[in-house]
Parts: C-alpha cells; structure tokens; sequence
C-alpha cells in the first residue's frame, strides 16, 4: 500500500495514531497493531525523507509499537502469560487514546467558545477611577509620629546620597581661560564701570561666580582693568585705560 | 437614584476590570436581591437590538462589552484588530487542566504523550493557569489549576459550564458499538 504523505500538524504522537486509526479505518476497540504499527512507521519515514525533524515523543511511542510487535512474534512458551501482557499493552494504548480523544474534542468546543468571546471587546477600567485604585490600594498607614519622623530621616539620607551625583552631572566646567576671554568680550563693548554682581549676572553656580573672580584677579593683574569698592562693599570694575583717562 | 442607574454608570467606569456582586452590594449597601433584580433589568435592557454593548457574567464578574455584531466594525475602524489566538496545543494542555484541576505537568503529558513544560509557561505567562501548591507525589511537582482569567476568556460563568466530556469506553457497550 503506498503511503501518501500529508503535511498536517500533529500534536503529538497521539494524535498521529488517532488520524492513522480513521484514515485506515481501524477499530478503535478492537485495534489492529500491526497495521498501526506500520502505518506509524510509514509516515515517520516518509517525515524523515523529507528532512523534517521528528520530535522525541514519536520516537519513544514507536518503540512501544516496536517491542508490541516483536514480542508477539516471538516464539511463545508460556501462551497464557505472553498473551496477557499483550492484551495489557494494547489496552492500555487504546484507553490512552480514547482520553486524548475525548480532550481533543472539548478542545474544539472550547476553541469555539474562545473565539466567541475574543468577539467581545471590553474598555479599559475609566483613567480616573485607575488613580483612586491605586491611592487606595496602598497600605493602611499605622505608625507613630517618631515612625514619621524615621522615614523623614530616611528621605533626607536618601537625597543627601542622591545630591552629589546630581550636582556633579549639572556643573558645566568653565575653565578659568575660558571665562576671561568672554569677560574681555563683554568689557570690549563696555564703557565706565561695571559691578562685579552684574559681571556675575549670566553665572548659573557658585562655581562660576569663584571663576569669574579669579578671571577679575587676572585681569586686575594683566592691567586690563582695576577695581574700587565702595561704601556698600560693592566691587566695581573698571576699565583700564578709563581709569587711566579719568 | 435607582439602583439600576448607579450599576450602569459604575459598570461603565470598571470597563475590563468589572464588578464583583460583593462589590455591588457592598457600594450600594443595598440586598444582593435588588442589585441582582437591578442586573436582570440591566441585561435585558442592553440585550435589545438597539444597544451595541451587553452586560456579561462570566468567572462571577459583571462588565459591559461590545456585542459580537460590532465585531466586525470595529476591525475595521481598527484596521487590525487581530484576535489573540490560542493554538490546537495550547487548547489541549487548558482543556485537561480545567477538567482535571489540580493536576500535575506531568500528568498532562502523560495524556497529550508530549512534552508540556514550555506550553505550561506560555500559558502561565497570559495567566490562563497558576501554580497551586505542590503534588504529593515524589518530587513534589506543582499543580496546575485554571484562573479567573480562563474563565473571562472561554465565557464560563463556573466549571459547571465546560461542554461535556465525551463519555469514557467504561460506560456502556451500546455507546460504543453506535461510536464505532
């Protein structure tokens, strides 16, 4: 009998028997091994041929055909013994897959129930009430104040180990070079004096404020300008060759 | 305000999560009676053909969900609403898993005659099943049982109402002979 290969999804080896018992017409209850048997090993075979991959699974069910069949083919000493087991190995497959059958079918019903629901949509839960959910889900709070005050304590810890990452990560280093050329750059379209604050008034850290004094002592000492500090301890600086003008 | 009023506009808040009758009753602090009453109403208003939602019941929760007639538009209007689909596998492993709850991995297989470990966490993974306690067994193996999401998903209302198994060899030679 040639064997026509059909390239059909099996679920497993179960189910190969199960399709190989109704395409050969076989009796469920009172079931041919042999021709299983054959039929089974036909259409590994015929996957091998084709190069697809065969799961472990088939192959340990078809060596429970294989033993089945070579057991009955030996001679037989102890005719009632030999014929027990028989009998026991092949009822114990059919009943294994009458119950793959019976799931196998509630399966389809189910899938059938499955995709009736996906045929419903719900909405998600309303935005508004998702955020009362979760302000009321939390814990009940029970603790003292001295609990309260722990936790604060735990805050504040928290950030003071947190802080120095994040200044560290917003301090543009200005270099103390770099700050005297855009000093000189602004004193160049400058007349008169100016106040060290108003010097200072693009400085973003206290960092910039130390490098912009340092850019003054500079170029207090290159004689670019010189300085006066009044009465209200206002620094002001001015312009070298006014000064010397004035 | 009627007590039907209230349940339709808080159903509508819950959307997908839904509404126990426990939460029902404890909101409106009224009988379970009236609010089932009020659910019965409910239903059979939003049953009409003039409403595109339903009220559904399903694993013991009430939401309202568009009805399977709207289906088709709204793929549309959606351009892919692709149904989340479960394979021929993975409805095998949750079929033996419902009927036969709590039941160990290695039962399944036993059943299936394949291997069940990476299906079992799939399905675990889209909470269709849970872990529930361990097997005496040797090994203590974990025991699988079905969610409230399961029964969502395959709109059961209990267990009671999974399709029949079909009935086993032992229970009758006439049966078997009008199978055959």
């Amino acid at each position: 009998m040639a064997f026509q290969i059909t390239i059909e999804q099996f679920e497993g080896p179960l189910d190969l028997m199960l399709h190989l018992i109704k395409e050969n017409k076989l009796d469920l209850f009172d079931l041919d091994m042999n021709v299983l048997t054959t039929q089974y090993l036909a259409y590994l075979d015929a996957m091998e041929s084709l190069h697809l991959e065969i799961a472990s699974e088939y192959l340990s069910e078809l060596a429970g055909l294989i033993e089945y069949k070579s057991k009955k083919l030996l001679p037989r000493e102890k005719v009632e013994i030999s014929e027990e087991y028989e009998e026991d190995q092949r009822e114990k497959l059919v009943q294994r897959l009458l119950e793959y059958q019976r799931f196998k079918e509630v399966s389809a019903l189910l899938s059938r129930q499955y995709e009736d629901r996906q045929m419903l949509m719900g909405k998600p839960l309303s935005e508004e009430t998702s955020k009362w959910i979760e302000a009321s889900s939390e814990l009940p709070l029970a603790g003292n104040p001295y609990d309260l005050i722990k936790a604060m304590q735990k805050v504040m810890r928290r950030q003071a180990l947190l802080k120095p990452y994040e200044t560290r990560m917003t301090i543009k280093e200005l270099s103390l070079d770099e700050r005297v050329v855009q000093m000189r750059k602004r004193l160049d379209g400058w007349s008169g004096k100016m106040s060290f604050e108003e010097l200072c008034s693009d400085c973003t850290s206290l960092h910039m404020v130390i490098v912009t004094f340092l850019g003054v002592l500079d170029l207090i000492k290159l004689k670019a300008i010189t300085y006066t500090i009044d009465e209200d301890d206002v620094i002001w600086i001015i312009k070298g060759d006014e000064y010397h003008g004035s | 305000m009627e007590v039907k009023t209230v349940l339709e506009g808080l159903l509508f808040l819950c959307g997908d999560e839904g509404l126990t009758m426990e939460q029902m009753q404890g909101t409106l602090e009224t009988s379970r009676e009236e609010v089932e009453s009020a659910l019965v109403q409910l239903k059979e208003e939003y049953d009409k053909e003039t409403h595109g939602i339903e009220l559904t019941r399903f694993g013991g929760i009430y939401k309202f969900v568009s009805k399977a007639t709207v289906y088709p538009y709204a793929e549309k209007l959606f351009a892919s609403t692709k149904m989340a689909s479960l394979s021929q596998a993975a409805m095998e492993t949750l079929a033996i898993i419902a009927y036969k709850q709590p039941i160990t991995r290695a039962e399944i297989e036993e059943i299936r005659g394949v291997g069940c470990d990476m299906m079992i966490r799939k399905l675990m993974a889209r909470s269709l099943i849970k872990e529930s306690g361990r097997s005496d067994a040797p090994g203590k193996p974990f025991l699988y049982e079905i969610t409230p999401e399961f029964m969502d998903a395959f709109k059961l209302e209990s267990l009671k109402e999974l399709p029949e198994l079909p009935k086993e060899e032992e229970q009758g030679e006439e049966e078997l002979f009008d199978e055959v």
